[in-house]
C-alpha cells in the first residue's frame, strides 16, 4: 500500500469504511483511545512551526503488514502469523488468548484489545457483512488489508476460469482505498511491475515508518514535503531526511 | 463378594475404558466449541451468499454522492462507492459510508407521534396521524396560511412541498439557509441568467474563500476525486488549490496555500485580488467602477485587515493570472450562507480573469422547469428567506403561521434564534416529518417518521456547486424501518384528502413528470443508476455591477476583535452529519481533536491563548450576546490570529447516546445579521467573549 | 477373630487368589461398561436428532426428476456458491403442487405462498470465522492432478444424499453437527507438501478464516 501524504485531507472516510467493512461495532465514546478500535487511524501532522508557519498534514495509518512482523514472533499461541503468499500478516481471533503481548511489541500501535463485548444498537447487526467474522471480548483484532477482498477476488476467478494468481490490478483493493475521495491510497502487489505502487515505492519521495527498526513494513507514505518524510522516523538533529 | 477392591478395579477398568472411547477426546473438543458459543455475540446471516449491487444516489450527504450499496440476503450491509457516478466517480464521504448503518440508529424515530396536552409524546396510528394532518391543512387552507421549511437541499420534494404552499394560498415555502441561497443572491444582484455552477473538476487552479471545497463544500466527493486525479503521487501537479479562511481545516490541509484570512475578513481580501488583477491589466467592459472602489485596497491595506502577509495577496493573484483556467469560489464555513457581496466579488474576479461560461470555470446552468404546475421556480426558492420570515413573525409583524411543517429540517439546532422556536411554538399546529427524533420534532405537535434516503425514491437535481446540470435518480435498497414512510407519498393523499389536489396521486408520479420535463433520458435508464448529464450553459448577456452593495460591503469590513474578544472560526466536517442526522454511530472516531472529553475544544494559536490569558486545557465559557456555550482551550498553530476553531455538529440534546453529552452547539453564538445593500439575513457568529469557567 | 474369617474365607468356591478370571472381571466389567457409555450412552445424550424444516427428498428430485446437483448447488459467475437454493428458485417448478406428498403441502403452504425462506439447517455447518469457497474446490481445479468423481470429490465433506436425506444430528454441547468438518480434515490437503507445491491453497491462516 502507498499512502500519498499530500494528498490526505484528514476526512476520516477510509476509517467509517473500514469500520463498516470488517464488522467493528460503533464506539459511543469515539475519543476514548484504549477502547476505540481503530483498524485503520488517521493521525494528524504538525511541522511544529508557530502561526502562519504553521503546516500540517494527516496520515491514515493501517496495519503495516510487516516482512519481518515483531507482533508474530512474540505471539505464545500462534494466533498470528505472516502468511505464504500475498504477505499479509493474519491475525485469527478464536485462537487469540488475549495476552496483548503483540500489542506492547507492534511499535505502530495497529493492534487493538477487545476491551468489551461489541454492542450494536438494536438492528444494527443487520448490516454485518458475511465477510468477517465477529470478534468477542477478550481478542486482539487488526487491519487484515481486507483479504476477503482477494478471497473473492480469487473466486471470481476460478468461476471465471481465469487465473487467481494473474488477477487484474482492480480486482482487489482495500475498503479504505475505494473509500478515499482524493484517491490518496494506492494498493497493489508491489511485485507486480504491472500494478502502481511497485512504481510509486521507488519514488524518492517514498518512505516507510520507523524503517530503522528493522520490522520491514509493507505500506509506504510518500510526501513532496521534508518535514512529512522527517517525521517518518527518529532522525538525529544532524542526520538528512530520506528522499 | 463384590468388595471395595472390585469396586475400585470397576473404576479403574471404567477409566481405562473411558480413555478408548470419544467422551473425554471429543467432549472437551466439544466444550472447548462451547465456551465460544457466546450467544450475545451477533451471528451473521449470509443465507445463499448472494450478493446484490444497487446504484442509486445519496440524499443523506449534502454531496449527493453516488452509491453503490450492497445487499447480502436482501439486507443492505455496506455503502460502497461507484466509479460510473458523475457526483463522486468512485469516492465516498465519510458521511456516505455510514449510511447504511445509520439506517438503524437507535435515534431513528419509528412510528408517529402526538404531542399531548402535558407536553409528552403519546404514539399513535398512521391513520389516525393522517387524518390530523389532513384536517390541519384544510385548516391552514381555510386561513391561507401554511409554512413550509425544507431540509432538503436538491431534490423534487421542494416542487411538493412549495406547491402545497401555494395551493394552500400561501407564500411561505422555505429552503433551510445555505451557500446555494447566497449565490443565487449574488447572481440576482448581477442580472444573471441561470445558476451558478463552478467547473472545478477542469480548473488548474481554485482559490476557495471560506468554501470548504477539499471538505464539505458542493459535490465535495466529486471534486476531490478530480482534484486527487489530477495530483498523481508521483507525476505533475494539474491542479492546485488555494484556500482563504481562519482555520487550517482538512481544506486547507490539502491546498497548496493556506491563506489565514479572519472571520468576517473575505471581503477585504477578495477586494485586494480586485486590485492586484485590475493593476495588473486590463478590465472587463462595466467594471471601471470596481476598479475604482478597489482603488484604496491595495496588497499592503487588504492584508492588514484581512490579517494576512501582503505577498500573499500578490502571490495568489500573480497564479490566478497565470493560471490556465483559474477558479474563483466563495462560500461559508458552515455551508448555512453567507453575504451575498464576497460572493459577487468571487463572480467578478472569474470575470475579470475570463473565466464566466467556460471549462473549467464559472458556469451558468440551465435550470429545468418543475414538474409540479404551481411549484415554486428555482430562482423563487432561492429568495425565500427563511431567517427573515422567522424574525418578522418573532417581532409581531407577520402572524404566525396556522400550520408550520417541517420536512427533514431541524433549524431549532442548525439556527436557534428566538424567531424559530418562536415561530413553531406560536404556529397554530407544527408538523415535523422528520427521520429523527430531533431538536425540532421535539418542539412539534405531531411527528412523523420519514424514510430515509436508502429507503424511498427520490431525486438529485442539480446539487449546488457542480459544474453541469445533473439528474439523478435516489432509488430505494430496503423497506423503511418500523413504521416510517416516504414523506412525498404521504403528503399528497393528505393534500388530496384536504382537498388540495397537486394533480399527481404518489411521488413515483411527481419523479417521472421530472424525467420527462428533463428530457433526453428514460426513466429505466436512471434506474439502473445512470444519471443525465449536459454540458450545455445559459446565455449570459447583461451582467451589472451592483456597486452599491459592494461599496456598503466595504465599509462594513468588521474591525478585529476587541481587546478580551476572539473571533470566531466554524470547523465544518462531513462526517459529523448534518442538523438533522446528528453525528452517525460509525463517524464517533473521528471526533478526536474537536471534542475533548465531553467538551467542545476551543482551538487556539499560542499567542492568542497568551493574549487572552488562556493556557492549554483550561475550561472557558464563551459567550455572545445572551447565548454562552463551554468549550476546553486546545492550542493549536493553524487558527488565525485572535481567533478561536470551534467544531460545528455536536451539542445534540435528546438525540441517541452516539451524539448526546458531547460539546456544546456552536450555532448557539450565531445570530441574524441584515446585510447592507441587498437585505439578505445571514447566519453569522459575532465576536465572542471569553470568561474562564 | 482370625479362624472365623479364614472359616468364611474357604467357604468361597472362586476367590480371586484361586481364580484369575475373577480377580481381572471387575476390571473388565469397567472396561465394558465405559465403551458401552461412551460408544453408545454419550453420542445417544450428546446429539440430538433434528428434522428439516421442510422434508426434502434429494432421491425424488434428482433420481425422480432428472435434476442434476448443479440446478440447485451452482457456483455463480462471481464466485460465489449458491448454498441452498431460495424459495423463489424452488417455486419456480413449485409454484403450484406438482405432486401429492404431505412435504410439498408443508412447503408450499408455509413457505411458497408467504414467500418466506427456509431455515435448512446445515450439515456441515462452520463457524463464522471459517472461510470456506467453493469455487476454488472445483472438480475442474482439483482435477488438474487428481481424478475425482463428483461423488468423491463432494464427498470429501458432505454426506451422501442418494438414500434420502440422512439424519440431522446436532451436538448438544458445540451447537454444530456430527458431520461438520474439523480443521485437521481441511489440512490434509492444504498442509500436505506435496498440495503445496502444485496449487495455490497454502495452510496460510488468511486462506480459511475470517
Amino acid at each position: 500500500m502507498v499512502i500519498d501524504l499530500d494528498k490526505c485531507t484528514g476526512c476520516g472516510s477510509c476509517m467509517v469504511a473500514c469500520q463498516a467493512e470488517n464488522n467493528v461495532a460503533p464506539a459511543e465514546d469515539g475519543t476514548n483511545r484504549i477502547k476505540t478500535l481503530n483498524w485503520m487511524t488517521v493521525y494528524q501532522l504538525s511541522n511544529g512551526k508557530t502561526f502562519p508557519e504553521h503546516d500540517t498534514a494527516y496520515l491514515p495509518r493501517p496495519c503495516m503488514q510487516c516482512g519481518k512482523p515483531s507482533c508474530v514472533s512474540v505471539c505464545p499461541v500462534v494466533a498470528t502469523a505472516k502468511d505464504e503468499n500475498g504477505g499479509i500478516v493474519s491475525q485469527i481471533t478464536p485462537r487469540c488468548i488475549g495476552c496483548r503481548y503483540c500489542m506492547a511489541s507492534c511499535p505502530y500501535h495497529a493492534r487493538y484489545f477487545n476491551w468489551h463485548d461489541p454492542v450494536w444498537p438494536a438492528g444494527m447487526e443487520k448490516t454485518l457483512t458475511p465477510d468477517v467474522s465477529v470478534r468477542p471480548r477478550g481478542v486482539v483484532e487488526k487491519c487484515t488489508f481486507c483479504h476477503h477482498r482477494w478471497q473473492a477476488a480469487k473466486d471470481a476467478a476460478y468461476a471465471q476460469n481465469r487465473d487467481p494468481m494473474k488477477l487484474p490490478e482492480d480486482a482487489y483493493q482495500t475498503a479504505c482505498t475505494k473509500a478515499c475521495p482524493n484517491g490518496a491510497i494506492t494498493f497493489g502487489d508491489v511485485k507486480n511491475p504491472a500494478h502502481k505502487v511497485h512504481q510509486l515505492v521507488k519514488s524518492p519521495n517514498a518512505f516507510r515508518l520507523l524503517e530503522r527498526l528493522g520490522t520491514e513494513p509493507q505500506v509506504w507514505y510518500m510526501s513532496r514535503r521534508e518535514w512529512v518524510r522527517r517525521l517518518g522516523d527518529n532522525y538525529l538533529n544532524n542526520e538528512i531526511t530520506k528522499g | 463378594m463384590f468388595d471395595r477392591r472390585d469396586f475400585l478395579k470397576f473404576i479403574g477398568g471404567g477409566a481405562v475404558g473411558t480413555l478408548a472411547t470419544p467422551v473425554i477426546w471429543q467432549g472437551l473438543d466439544d466444550v472447548s466449541i462451547w465456551t465460544q458459543n457466546w450467544p450475545w455475540i451477533p451471528r451473521i446471516d449470509k443465507g445463499n451468499n448472494k450478493n446484490v449491487y444497487v446504484r442509486t444516489t445519496s440524499k443523506l450527504c449534502p454531496s449527493a454522492a453516488g452509491l453503490r450499496v450492497r445487499l447480502v440476503n436482501g439486507r443492505p450491509v455496506r455503502a460502497l462507492g461507484d466509479v460510473d457516478h458523475p457526483l463522486s466517480r468512485g469516492g465516498l464521504s465519510a458521511l456516505a459510508a455510514a449510511e447504511v448503518q445509520l439506517l438503524y440508529s437507535p435515534a431513528r424515530l419509528r412510528r408517529p407521534l402526538k404531542r399531548s396536552d402535558d407536553g409528552t409524546y403519546v404514539a399513535i396510528s398512521w391513520d389516525e396521524a393522517q387524518s390530523i394532518l389532513t384536517e390541519k391543512l384544510a385548516a391552514a387552507k381555510a386561513q391561507k396560511s401554511l409554512f413550509c421549511l425544507s431540509g432538503d437541499e436538491n431534490g423534487t420534494m421542494n416542487e411538493v412541498l412549495s406547491a402545497l404552499t401555494a395551493r394552500a394560498g400561501s407564500n411561505d415555502f422555505y429552503m433551510m439557509p445555505s451557500d446555494a441561497q447566497s449565490t443565487a443572491a449574488a447572481w440576482r444582484a448581477m442580472g444573471g441568467t441561470g445558476r451558478v455552477g463552478y467547473d472545478f473538476a477542469n480548473s488548474d487552479y481554485v482559490l476557495a474563500v471560506g468554501a470548504g471545497v477539499l471538505e464539505n463544500w458542493g459535490p465535495v466527493v466529486a471534486n476531490r476525486r478530480a482534484w486527487g486525479q489530477a495530483r498523481p503521487a508521483d507525476g505533475k501537479l494539474a491542479m492546485r488549490v488555494a484556500y482563504a479562511g481562519p482555520m487550517q481545516n482538512n481544506t486547507a490541509a490539502g491546498a497548496d496555500l493556506w491563506l489565514p484570512v479572519r472571520p468576517g475578513a473575505d471581503t477585504a481580501f477578495l477586494l485586494g485580488l480586485v486590485h492586484e488583477l485590475a493593476a495588473s491589466g486590463s478590465v472587463p467592459e462595466g467594471f471601471a467602477p470596481l476598479k475604482d472602489l478597489a482603488a484604496k485596497w491595495d496588497a499592503e491595506h487588504a492584508a492588514a485587515v484581512a490579517g494576512i502577509a501582503p505577498a500573499s495577496i500578490v502571490r495568489v493573484a500573480k497564479e490566478l493570472r497565470e493560471a490556465k483556467a483559474p477558479l474563483v469560489i466563495v462560500g461559508s464555513e458552515t455551508g448555512q450562507g453567507c453575504p451575498a457581496a464576497p460572493v459577487i466579488l468571487g463572480i467578478a474576479l472569474n470575470i475579470m480573469l475570463g473565466r464566466l461560461n467556460r471549462d473549467g470555470g464559472m458556469r451558468a446552468l440551465p435550470v429545468a422547469a418543475p414538474a409540479l404546475e404551481q411549484a415554486m421556480s428555482y430562482d423563487r426558492m432561492m429568495q425565500q428567506d427563511f431567517m427573515a420570515a422567522a424574525a418578522a413573525m418573532a417581532a409581531g409583524k407577520r402572524a404566525a403561521p396556522a400550520l408550520f411543517l417541517a420536512y427533514e429540517a431541524n433549524p431549532v439546532y442548525a439556527m436557534p434564534a428566538p424567531g424559530v422556536d418562536k415561530l413553531i411554538e406560536d404556529a397554530g399546529f407544527s408538523v415535523s416529518f422528520s427521520c429523527f427524533l430531533d431538536e425540532t420534532a421535539r418542539r412539534c405537535d405531531l411527528v412523523l417518521p420519514a424514510a430515509m434516503g436508502l429507503e424511498r425514491f427520490d431525486d438529485v437535481v442539480t446539487p449546488y456547486g457542480v459544474g453541469e446540470a445533473v439528474y439523478a435518480l435516489s432509488v430505494p435498497v430496503a423497506r423503511p424501518l418500523f413504521e416510517a414512510r416516504a414523506a412525498g407519498d404521504v403528503l399528497l393523499t393528505c393534500a388530496a384528502n384536504a382537498e388540495m389536489k397537486l394533480g399527481f396521486s404518489s411521488y413515483l408520479n411527481v419523479l417521472r413528470a421530472k424525467v420527462r420535463r428533463i428530457g433526453g433520458v428514460e426513466w429505466e435508464t436512471l434506474l439502473k443508476g445512470e444519471c443525465a448529464v449536459t454540458r450545455r450553459v445559459e446565455p449570459v448577456l447583461e451582467l451589472a455591477l451592483p456597486m452599491q452593495i459592494l461599496k456598503e460591503a466595504a465599509q462594513a469590513v468588521p474591525d478585529k476583535p476587541a481587546k478580551g474578544a476572539l473571533a470566531v472560526a466554524t470547523v465544518t466536517k462531513r462526517a459529523f452529519g448534518t442538523p438533522d442526522s446528528g453525528l452517525p454511530p460509525f463517524a464517533t472516531k473521528l471526533v478526536g481533536k474537536d471534542i475533548a472529553g465531553s467538551a467542545l475544544t476551543a482551538r487556539m494559536n499560542r499567542a492568542t491563548a497568551e493574549k487572552a490569558g488562556l493556557r492549554e486545557g483550561q475550561m472557558i465559557r464563551l459567550s455572545a450576546g445572551k447565548a454562552s456555550i463551554p468549550a476546553k482551550v486546545v492550542l493549536f498553530e493553524g487558527v488565525a490570529q485572535d481567533s478561536v476553531a470551534l467544531a460545528a455538529g455536536f451539542g445534540h440534546t435528546d438525540f441517541d447516546s452516539f451524539n448526546d453529552g458531547k460539546g456544546a452547539n456552536v450555532m448557539r453564538l450565531f445570530s441574524v445579521v441584515e446585510e447592507p445593500g441587498t437585505g439578505l439575513a445571514v447566519w453569522s457568529c459575532p465576536d465572542v467573549t471569553v470568561a474562564k469557567a | 477373630m482370625e479362624d472365623k474369617h479364614n472359616a468364611t474365607r474357604d467357604k468361597v468356591s472362586c476367590d480371586r487368589k484361586a481364580c484369575p478370571v475373577r480377580g481381572v472381571m471387575p476390571f473388565l466389567l469397567g472396561v465394558a461398561v465405559a465403551l458401552v457409555f461412551g460408544w453408545w450412552l454419550f453420542p445417544a445424550l450428546l446429539y440430538s436428532e433434528q428434522e428439516q424444516p421442510v422434508n426434502f427428498n434429494h432421491k425424488t428430485h434428482v433420481a425422480n426428476a432428472g435434476l442434476d446437483c448443479s440446478h440447485c448447488h451452482y457456483l455463480r459467475a462471481d464466485g460465489t456458491f449458491s448454498a441452498f437454493p431460495s424459495t423463489e428458485e424452488c417455486a419456480v417448478c413449485h409454484r403450484v403442487l406438482i405432486g401429492d406428498s404431505k412435504a410439498e403441502r408443508v412447503f408450499w403452504n408455509d413457505y411458497v405462498r408467504t414467500g418466506k425462506q427456509v431455515k435448512w439447517l446445515v450439515y456441515q455447518k462452520q463457524p463464522d470465522n471459517v472461510f470456506f469457497s467453493h469455487a476454488p474446490h472445483s472438480q475442474q481445479n482439483c482435477n488438474n492432478c487428481h481424478t475425482f468423481s463428483t461423488k468423491e470429490l463432494c464427498g470429501f465433506c458432505h454426506p451422501s444424499m442418494a438414500n434420502g436425506t440422512p439424519e440431522y444430528k446436532l451436538n448438544r454441547l458445540s451447537g454444530y453437527t456430527k458431520d461438520t468438518m474439523k480443521m485437521w480434515r481441511c489440512e490434509r490437503c492444504h498442509a500436505n507438501p506435496n498440495h503445496l507445491a502444485g496449487t495455490s491453497a497454502n495452510n496460510a491462516c488468511f486462506v480459511c478464516h475470517k
